[in-house]
C-alpha cells in the first residue's frame, strides 16, 4: 500500500465509525446547545437591562464559550481512531480484532500511525472549522443588535486558530496515550477531566509550578481571552511546549508501536 | 429430565431478584476493568484530596479534612461516572448480553436487577473513595502539623458526599442503559457533569436543574432553591426519566 | 419439546420469517438447515427471546422463553459462540451465569470438567481458540442440566476430536429423553447426526420431516438441500448475512 493508500484507508474507516458520529456530535451538537442556552439568557438579561458591566455579552465571546466542549469532541476523536482497532468485534473468543485487518493491509507500521495521526488532525480540524464559527452564528442570531460586537476580525481569527490548534494537539495526545493503553477508557476519562475546571494539571499547580509546563496547562493560553488562572507560560511558549509534548508522545508512541506484537 | 430440575420449587420475585442481582455483582466483581475502575476511583479520591489539603495548608488556609473532601468530590465523580457505565456497556463489547438476557429473560427482571447492583456497586465505590479522600486529607494535616480548624464540619457533609457520588454512578447507568455503548455513554456523562454544567453554573440560575448541580447540594448545601432532600430528588428524578427511555427501548428492542 | 408455529419476523421492512413452524421432539435430534441468511438464526433468536416476532409463537415446554423462570434449567441455549466477555475468565462467566438462575456453584467445575475445559478455566475468554469458546458456550447451556438444547452451529471451530465429542454429547443427551435443536449448514455433520430435519429457505420451511423423509429420491442430504433450497451451488440464494448478531 502506497502512503496515499494508506492515509485514505484511514481516513474511510474514520469517517465510518460510529464513535466519530458521537465526537461530532458532542463538539457540534453540544456545543451549539450550551451556546443557544447561553446567548438566550445573555439575551434575556440584556433586554431587562441587567447585564452586568464587564460580562461577556459580545456574540464571538458567547459563541466562544462552548469551546471547552469541542476539546472533548477532539479527545474522543484521537482516542476512537486508535481504539477501534482493538475492539473485539462478535467473533467473542479468539482474535476479532480489526488491527490484524489493518496490519495486513498496512505492514509499514510507521506509516500507518503517520497515516492515523493526518487523519486525526484532519478530523479535528474539519470539527473546529464547522463547530466555532456555528457557535459564533448561532449567538448572533439570538443576541442580535441587542449587543455590540466587541471583538474584532482580527483577534476572532487568532482566537479561532488558537482554538483549533488547542483542540488538534489535544486530539493528536489522546490517540498517543491510546496507542499505548490499547484501551480507549483511560485517556477518555483522564483527559475530559483535564478539559474541565477540576483538571488534575491546574490542581497539580497549586502543589508545584512545574505542573505549568504539563501539556494542557502550557497551551492554555491558546484560547485567549477566556478567563483562566494566572501564572505559567504565554501564549506563543506556551504552544511550543504544548507542541514539543504531542511531538514527544507520538515519538514514544511510534517506537512503542514498531516494537510490539499486533 | 434430571431430578433435581424436576423437584424444585418455583422461587418467588424477591429471591428472583436477589439472585438476579448477586449475578450481575459477581459480574462486576470479575470483569478487570470495573474492579480497576473502582480501585483507581479511591486511589484518586486519596491523591487528590491529599494535594488538596497540601496546597490549601501551604496557602495558610483553615481546612478540614472533610472541607478537603468536599473539594474533592468534582475531580473523582468521572471514576464513579465510569463504574455506573462499564456495568452497561461491558455487556454489549461483544456477545455477552445474548448470554445475559438467556439466563434472565424477564426484562424488568434483569432492569431491576442491574440497576440494584448498580447502585450496590457504586455506593461501595463513593464509600470507599470518600473514606479514603477524608483519611489522606486526615494524615496530611497531621503530617504538616497544621493548626486547628476553626468551622467545625457538618456532620452529614461525608455521608452526603457518599450519597452524592453513588447517585452520579446510578445516573450514569440508566444513561448508558439507554445509549448502551461505552464511548457515547462515558462521553456524554463526562461532558454534561465536568464541562456544559459548570460552564452553564457560570451563566444562568436554572443551572441549578441540572441533574449534576442539584445532586451536588447533599454534601454542599449552597442553593437558595433548592435544599440537600429536594436536590437529591432532582438527580433522581433525571435518573428516572433516562431510566424511563432506556427500560422502553431495553424491552421493546430487539437485543 | 419446541414448538414453533406461524413465526413471522420483518427486519427493516423485509420479510426475514414468513410462517415458519416445527417441531423439535424429546428423544430426537433436530436439524435446522438453511444457507446463510435464510432465517436460521432469526428463527432461534425470537425462540429464545432475543429478539420480538412480528406474529406466531415459539415455545419450549409450552411456555414462551420470556416466561420462563430460571430457563437455564429448562432450554441451555449457544449461539455462535461463548457469548462471554473477554477480559472474564472461564469459571467467572460459567459462574455468574450459574447464580442468576440459582444453580449450586458446584455445577461449575462439572460442566467446565465435562467439556475439556477444567484446566483452562483460569484464563481470560479472549486468549481462548475459537473452539475452546464453543466449548465455554456449551458448558454454560448444560449448566442447568436442562431437558433441551439449542444450539447454533456447535461444531463451528471445533476440531476433528472436538467434532467427534460434540456429537457424542448430543447423541448421548437425545437418548437420555432430551430434546436437541441444532442448525447448521455442514451436510456431513448433519446426516451424521440428525434424526430429523428442517429445512429453511428465504424465510420459509422447503421441508421438514426424519432424515429419511427428506432425503427419499435424492442421492446424499447434500442433494436434496440444494434442490430444496434452490441453493445450486455458489452464486445461488443466500446473499445476505443472516441478520442475527
Amino acid at each position: 500500500m502506497s502512503p496515499g493508500n494508506t492515509f485514505a484507508a484511514e481516513l474511510r474507516k474514520a469517517a465510518t465509525l460510529p464513535a466519530s458520529g458521537v465526537a461530532a456530535a458532542v463538539a457540534l451538537l453540544g456545543s451549539s446547545l450550551v451556546t443557544v442556552l447561553n446567548s438566550v439568557s445573555a439575551r434575556v438579561a440584556l433586554d431587562a437591562g441587567r447585564a452586568e458591566p464587564g460580562s461577556l455579552t459580545s456574540p464571538f465571546e458567547l459563541g466562544y464559550a462552548a469551546v471547552p466542549l469541542g476539546t472533548v469532541g477532539a479527545v474522543v476523536l484521537g482516542v476512537t481512531v486508535m481504539s477501534s482497532e482493538y475492539t473485539a468485534n462478535s467473533a467473542d473468543a479468539g482474535g476479532g480484532r480489526q488491527i490484524t485487518a489493518t496490519l495486513a493491509a498496512s505492514p509499514h507500521r510507521l506509516r500507518l500511525l503517520l497515516a492515523k495521526a493526518l487523519t486525526v488532525v484532519l478530523a479535528v480540524a474539519a470539527t473546529a472549522a464547522v463547530t466555532i464559527p456555528v457557535c459564533v452564528l448561532i449567538a448572533r442570531l439570538v443576541v442580535g443588535d441587542a449587543a455590540p460586537e466587541t471583538v474584532g476580525p482580527q483577534e476572532m481569527l487568532h482566537r479561532f486558530l488558537g482554538a483549533a490548534l488547542y483542540w488538534t494537539l489535544t486530539g493528536l495526545i489522546a490517540f498517543a496515550v491510546t496507542v499505548f493503553t490499547r484501551s480507549g477508557i483511560v485517556p477518555l476519562v483522564l483527559l475530559t477531566v483535564n478539559s474541565s475546571l477540576v483538571s488534575f494539571s491546574l490542581l497539580l499547580t497549586n502543589v508545584t509550578p512545574l505542573a505549568h509546563w504539563l501539556p494542557d496547562m502550557a497551551g492554555r493560553r491558546l484560547f485567549g481571552g477566556l478567563g483562566t488562572v494566572e501564572g505559567g507560560l504565554d501564549t506563543v511558549p506556551g504552544a511550543i511546549v504544548m507542541a514539543v509534548w504531542t511531538a514527544g508522545l507520538l515519538a514514544v508512541a511510534a517506537a512503542v508501536f514498531a516494537r510490539r506484537d499486533a | 429430565m434430571s431430578p433435581a430440575a424436576a423437584v424444585r420449587a418455583p422461587a418467588r420475585p424477591a429471591a428472583r431478584l436477589l439472585r438476579a442481582t448477586a449475578a450481575e455483582l459477581a459480574k462486576l466483581a470479575t470483569l478487570p476493568s470495573a474492579v480497576a475502575a473502582v480501585l483507581a476511583t479511591a486511589g484518586a479520591g486519596a491523591v487528590v484530596s491529599a494535594a488538596l489539603a497540601w496546597s490549601a495548608v501551604d496557602a495558610g488556609e483553615s481546612v478540614s479534612a472533610v472541607a478537603a473532601l468536599v473539594r474533592a468530590v468534582p475531580y473523582v465523580q468521572a471514576g464513579l461516572v465510569l463504574v455506573g457505565v462499564l456495568a452497561v456497556a461491558h455487556e454489549y463489547e461483544g456477545v455477552q448480553v445474548r448470554t445475559t438476557l438467556a439466563a434472565v429473560p424477564d426484562r424488568a427482571l434483569l432492569l431491576a436487577a442491574k440497576t440494584a447492583a448498580a447502585l450496590v456497586a457504586s455506593a461501595l465505590t463513593a464509600a470507599a473513595t470518600v473514606g479514603a479522600a477524608t483519611a489522606s486529607a486526615a494524615a496530611v494535616r497531621l503530617l504538616l502539623e497544621a493548626g486547628p480548624v476553626r468551622e467545625a464540619a457538618e456532620p452529614w457533609t461525608a455521608p452526603g458526599a457518599v450519597a452524592y457520588l453513588a447517585l452520579v454512578g446510578l445516573f450514569s447507568h440508566a444513561v448508558a442503559l439507554a445509549l448502551r455503548h461505552l464511548v457515547p455513554a462515558l462521553v456524554g456523562v463526562l461532558s454534561l457533569v465536568l464541562i456544559a454544567s459548570p460552564l452553564l453554573g457560570g451563566l444562568t440560575e436554572h443551572a441549578r436543574w441540572l441533574p449534576d448541580r442539584a445532586g451536588a447540594l447533599l454534601y454542599d448545601p449552597a442553593d437558595t432553591v433548592l435544599t440537600a432532600g429536594t436536590g437529591a430528588l432532582v438527580l433522581l428524578g433525571w435518573t428516572a426519566l433516562v431510566g424511563c427511555a432506556a427500560a422502553v427501548r431495553f424491552a421493546r428492542a430487539d437485543a | 419439546m419446541i414448538t414453533i408455529e406461524q413465526l413471522t419476523k420483518r427486519r427493516g421492512g423485509r420479510l426475514v420469517l414468513d410462517g415458519v413452524g416445527f417441531e423439535a421432539r424429546p428423544g430426537r435430534v433436530t436439524a435446522f438447515l438453511g444457507p446463510n441468511g435464510a432465517g436460521k438464526s432469526s428463527t432461534l433468536r425470537v425462540l429464545l427471546g432475543l429478539d420480538r416476532a412480528d406474529g406466531g409463537t415459539a415455545l419450549v415446554g409450552g411456555r414462551p422463553y420470556r416466561s420462563l423462570r430460571d430457563p437455564l434449567r429448562t432450554v441451555g441455549s449457544m449461539l455462535d459462540g461463548s457469548g462471554a466477555h473477554r477480559s472474564r475468565t472461564a469459571r467467572a462467566h460459567v459462574a455468574w451465569v450459574a447464580r442468576s438462575n440459582g444453580i449450586p456453584r458446584g455445577r461449575v467445575g462439572e460442566v467446565l470438567e465435562r467439556v475439556g475445559l477444567a484446566d483452562a478455566g483460569r484464563r481470560r475468554v479472549g486468549r481462548y481458540s475459537l473452539g475452546m469458546g464453543q466449548r465455554l458456550g456449551l458448558a454454560a447451556a448444560l449448566l442447568g442440566e436442562p431437558e433441551a438444547l439449542v444450539l447454533d452451529e456447535p461444531v463451528n471451530g471445533l476440531d476433528p476430536e472436538g467434532i467427534r465429542w460434540m456429537r457424542g454429547l448430543l447423541r448421548g443427551h437425545a437418548d437420555a429423553g432430551g430434546t436437541v435443536l441444532l442448525s447448521s449448514h455442514l451436510m456431513g455433520e448433519v446426516a451424521g447426526i440428525a434424526d430429523d430435519l428442517v429445512v429453511i429457505a428465504g424465510g420459509r420451511i422447503a421441508a421438514r420431516g426424519t432424515l429419511d423423509e427428506v432425503t427419499a429420491g435424492h442421492p446424499s442430504l447434500e442433494d436434496a438441500f440444494f434442490s430444496l433450497t434452490g441453493a445450486a451451488g455458489p452464486g445461488g440464494a443466500g446473499g445476505a448475512e443472516e441478520a442475527g448478531r
